[in-house]
């Protein structure tokens, strides 16, 4: 069978990223320029400034992806990109940057959800076997996806509130930590003790959805009032204490969600799959359950926001047939169907 | 020389295909629609019109700003990247001198403006010589009293050139000036402009000329914060 290569966009957020992917499966290059630092200056992404951002770097992250991936024009079969959810500004350049590509080389055209992104990121490191499973867990989205067959999903939970990794990043903060906080409360989370037992939102309900506003609300008030009466709290057990809240929700619904539908597999996708403590308990959740279950956690790399992950999802609309205009438009509140 | 030229700074949409200072085909909307969703297609329309082929442009030419920031990075963002995947050559000219370049007879200031809200305007001053536009003040970000305060000082007769703006009208009292209804962009005008224009070398550094920082840049500015270069890694 021929290969399919697809030059990938990923822009929906604070990462300008160009990937080319082979067959869905293999990565022949996946630039990515961050622009976290930037952001650093204001405590978290400003939408303006992101968009403005991607603008600067789209044209050399392209050239730097074919360049890395030894590949030309000629060599590609379809040019694919994110079209929501994210911020639509910053989704706007990569879809602008990709429309004019493949129109400019005839090329036809594929629109991604980012979401089926984050999923398919496993693709690049398993091979996938249908009906699994996938928890999304990043800054905008804390969901638990069935996927049943090539990009067909069906959602079974999702946060009612803050995403699981925006209550990171907003704990961070009230600790004094630098956006994005996630890597640094992991590290932390390791050195203290869970000694302040942070509520378990929603544990008790008969649903799958999250719910994280309570537990920043508690946190900062556990903060307020330490303050308030001169005392100081040990940070690495505030640090322990929110991820251990968070990792047994995460864990709890999770779980629920297996017992309820079979499958062999389970994808842990998104910027907070890379927390250690979330990884290691599901590793001996598994064991305890006795589960015949095989967890996949992409590397750091492709579980950020990267366009590899993109050109991975892309490859199943390829398959299919399925192909956008050129008068794709962003959709920044997109979602599964 | 054959050239494509866009324009979707504001509320409009404009699209020229040009050969040799000769109109080959045009495209205009200003139906409140969404540029990212039309702009290719009228470019391809456009093309298509002009029995020519994206392959067979020389030249991108496109407004750079000032204007709605998203419009603005829509239309550079689509020119940038045309440009660099056929390499072709890449201008970029200012929104602002793009609808100065309407009026093709004044003896006097040529005022071109855009809403920038909250008493507001981007804005700058031409004057036509041999019928050239020659800047006289700068495109920038003006507040309205200021820029009505500079253009007193010139003492000369002012065209203004923008939609209309009711506080700019009633500012302008103690000018000689005269509101053109000929504010809407056509594309074609780039075209023209741009030849007196250098080529863009550096075309992944080609980036809108927003002329005015965010809020939280400015903000930022004000803790005396050195502004660096490596707010983006690639990693």
């Amino acid at each position: 069978m021929k290969d399919t290569i697809i030059l990938a966009f990923e822009s929906s957020c604070d990462e300008t990223s160009v990937a080319v992917i082979k067959n869905g499966k293999e990565i022949l290059s996946n630039i990515i320029a961050t622009q976290i630092k930037s952001h650093q200056r204001f405590g978290g992404v400003v939408p303006e400034v992101a968009s403005r951002h991607h603008v600067e770097q789209v044209t050399a992250c392209i050239q730097l992806a074919l360049d890395e991936a030894k590949v030309s024009y000629d060599d590609l079969d379809a040019v694919a990109v994110t079209y929501g959810p994210g911020l639509v500004g910053s989704l706007l350049i990569g879809i602008m940057a990709a429309k004019s590509v493949a129109f400019a080389h005839n090329l036809p055209l594929i629109k991604v959800n980012h979401l089926s992104g984050h999923i398919y990121a496993a693709n690049l490191v398993a091979e996938l076997e249908y009906p699994f499973m996938a928890l999304i867990v990043s800054g905008g989205h804390t969901e638990i996806v069935m996927v049943n067959n090539p990009g067909e999903f069906e959602r079974l939970g999702d946060t009612r509130d803050d995403a699981v990794g925006e209550a990171f990043d907003k704990v961070g903060r009230v600790i004094g930590l630098p956006y994005p906080a996630g890597k640094q409360i992991d590290e932390m989370a390791q050195l203290g003790n869970d000694t302040f037992d942070f509520p378990r939102a929603m544990l008790k309900e008969d649903n799958l959805d999250f719910s994280f506003s309570g537990l920043k609300s508690a946190f900062i008030n556990t903060m307020h009032h330490a303050d308030q009466i001169g005392e100081e709290l040990d940070k690495n057990d505030l640090a322990t204490s929110f991820q251990e809240c968070v990792v047994d929700i995460l864990t709890e619904k999770t779980f629920r969600a297996l017992e309820n539908h079979k499958v062999k597999q389970l994808v842990v996708a998104g910027g907070v799959a890379a927390n250690s403590g979330l990884k290691k308990r599901f590793e001996e959740e598994i064991i305890k359950r006795k589960l015949d279950l095989e967890l996949i956690v992409p590397p750091l790399r492709l579980c950020g926001d990267n366009a590899a992950m993109i050109g991975a999802a892309a490859q199943i609309e390829y398959d299919q047939g399925n192909f956008a205009g050129l008068d794709l438009n962003a959709d920044p509140s997109l979602d599964f169907e | 020389m054959k050239t494509l030229a866009f324009d979707t700074s504001n509320t409009s949409l404009s699209v020229s295909v040009d050969q040799d200072g000769q109109q080959l085909a045009s495209f205009f909307s200003d139906e409140k629609k969404t540029h990212s969703v039309t702009l290719l297609p009228a470019i391809e329309k456009t093309l298509q019109d002009a029995n020519l082929s994206i392959t067979d442009i020389d030249e991108i030419v496109v407004a750079q700003g000032p204007g709605s920031f998203t419009g603005v990075r829509i239309a550079v963002t689509t020119a940038k990247t045309l440009a660099y995947t056929l390499n072709k050559q890449l201008k970029g000219v200012s929104s602002l001198q793009l609808i100065a370049a309407n009026i093709t007879e004044f003896e006097g200031l040529i005022v071109p403006y855009f809403d920038a809200r909250r008493s507001n305007v981007f804005a700058g001053a031409y004057e036509l010589k041999s019928e050239e536009l020659i800047e006289v003040l700068p495109d920038g970000h003006y507040v309205i009293d200021d820029l009505i305060t500079q253009l007193e000082s010139l003492k000369r007769p002012v065209m203004f050139v923008g939609t209309p703006i009711e506080e700019l009208t009633t500012k302008s009292d103690n000018l000689d000036a005269q509101f053109s209804s000929e504010y809407i962009p056509n594309a074609h005008n780039l075209v023209k402009l741009a030849k007196s224009i250098n080529p863009v070398t550096d075309i992944d550094a080609f980036i809108p000329k927003y002329l005015r920082y965010t809020k939280a840049e400015y903000d930022w500015l004000k803790t005396g914060e050195t502004s660096g270069k490596d707010y983006v890694q690639r990693v």
